[in-house]
């Protein structure tokens, strides 16, 4: 029967999806690590891996919209669909950030920290997992997994306010710090914007769910 | 100006078998409703309830209350000519009367009683055009309806309900029969047609169903599933059993 083999390819869909965003997990671990560890071999991995992401992303798309265009799905079938196509887009951008990331790393390449990083790996750590928790949602069809991710992208952004301060008040005094400052700022920055899509994703998992969309971050 | 329909606990019974348990539904002015289910679930028997061509079934017994405008559908006194002068009807197969293609449409204002022939004409050319075959079919009106292809003798038959000048139209499954670009053709005129008249359509096309219709009813089993917004009914349906039909569940 044709829906079988529907279902079957959206059960595949969901295996790529849920591949592609474990591996952005993994690239955004590795990213701050780079930066942690100042490990710039590893920082080039990253960004050579982005490539993968990207033709992840457009392999997937491929998938969905040939469902689309041949299958012609409708309700809850229409909205995994739909949803994936959301999805990998922010798993593409969150990609992107943490290859930003390792370009930091190897921009600084060994020069001295200006502050011990104790914040901006704990908002990466933060942000990961917000990544996976917004993949188990996603696996488990669960409107409690997805909604975790308001707390988590509060503490996100909390951690990112506080690296503001932190960074302007040591390049206020010590000018010498501004390139250097800056750029964790970017980091800082980087990892809020991928709290921010992973909240996205909770959005998602939320509208496949229900057919609701529901805003996670106000 | 088109008018509402207001069903009210409809049963049909063909004999022993309950065809429509308790159905009641509202489509306001203007409105496309699809009905959408599977085979046998009920759906061509509420369109003929509309015009009351479910008289004609044998053993055929209707309970409840259904109004189309002014008219009180099953009311024992109602003019059934009239209603069903306001209330067309279009059907899966096309249909000509084996007769000239002005012969056809005029076919409904002769009955009515319109003998001038400039009137005639004029309303035949009216309904041609709304029904986008004029330009097809002009300078050929002496020709039989049925040298035309099955998309234009689905296309007159349009015409010809419209040339009695209905407020409903009823569409059983208009395209059934016919190839994409006929049917394209078909569902074009039903969003052009929106807001003039109220239109009613069964359709096994669930993609037809979305392109031309502002609210979907599901049937199964004789029973009104669910009723809503096109858009809610495809992407969100509330019932777990429209959920399961849409998508090859079942």
């Amino acid at each position: 029967m044709i829906r079988q083999s529907f279902h079957q390819e959206l059960a595949q869909l969901e295996q790529e999806l849920i591949r592609m965003g474990a591996l952005v997990e993994d690239q955004l671990r590795r990213a701050v690590r780079s930066l942690t560890d100042r490990n710039i071999t590893l920082a080039r991995q990253v960004i050579e891996e982005d490539d993968r992401v990207d033709a992840m992303e457009m392999d997937i798309e491929r998938r969905c919209l040939t469902l689309l265009a041949l299958q012609q799905p409708l309700a809850s079938d229409l909205r995994v669909v739909s949803t994936a196509l959301k999805i990998i887009t922010d798993l593409e951008r969150m990609a992107d950030h943490a290859s930003d990331i390792a370009k930091v790393t190897v921009r600084l390449n060994q020069e001295p920290l200006i502050k011990p990083l104790v914040d901006i790996p704990e908002m990466a750590r933060i942000a990961s997992s917000m990544v996976r928790l917004a993949l188990n949602a996603y696996i488990h069809r669960s409107i409690e997994e997805a909604m975790t991710m308001i707390r988590l992208d509060d503490d996100v952004d909390h951690l990112y306010a506080r690296v503001f301060r932190e960074l302007l008040d040591i390049m206020r005094t010590r000018p010498d710090t501004v390139a250097q400052g800056t750029y964790l700022l970017f980091v800082a920055n980087y990892i809020e914007r991928v709290a921010d899509h992973a909240t996205n994703l909770g959005e998602w998992v939320i509208y496949m769910v229900t057919g609701q969309r529901k805003e996670l971050n106000d | 100006m088109a008018p509402d329909i207001e069903v009210d606990s409809l049963d049909v019974w063909y004999g022993q078998a309950r065809a429509l348990k308790e159905v009641t539904l509202h489509l306001g002015p203007g409105k496309v409703l699809a009905l959408i289910g599977p085979s046998g679930c009920g759906k061509s028997t509420f369109l003929r309830v509309l015009n009351r061509m479910i008289d004609r079934a044998p053993q055929v017994r209707v309970k409840g209350a259904v109004r189309v405008g002014a008219f009180e559908v099953l009311a024992g006194d109602v003019d059934v000519t009239a209603l069903r002068r306001t209330v067309g009807m279009v059907f899966q197969q096309p249909n000509p009367f084996p007769m000239t293609i002005f012969d056809n449409v005029a076919y409904g204002p002769r009955i009515a009683g319109l003998r001038q022939m400039a009137k005639l004409r004029q309303t035949v050319e009216d309904s041609l055009k709304k029904a986008a075959l004029w330009d097809e079919v002009r300078g050929k009106l002496r020709r039989s309806a049925m040298s035309l292809s099955g998309g234009q003798q689905q296309r007159l038959c349009i015409a010809r309900a419209l040339a009695v000048n209905p407020q409903v139209l009823l569409l059983d499954e208009p395209t059934a029969s016919l190839d994409p670009v006929s049917t394209a053709k078909i569902e074009e005129l039903i969003v052009q047609f929106k807001t003039h008249y109220t239109m009613v359509i069964v359709t096994h096309n669930l993609q037809q169903a979305a392109r031309v219709s502002d609210a979907v009813a599901f049937f199964e089993h004789g029973r009104l599933v669910e009723m809503g917004p096109t858009h809610d009914i495809f992407t969100a349906p509330r019932e777990r059993r429209t959920e399961e039909f849409l998508t090859g569940r079942v």
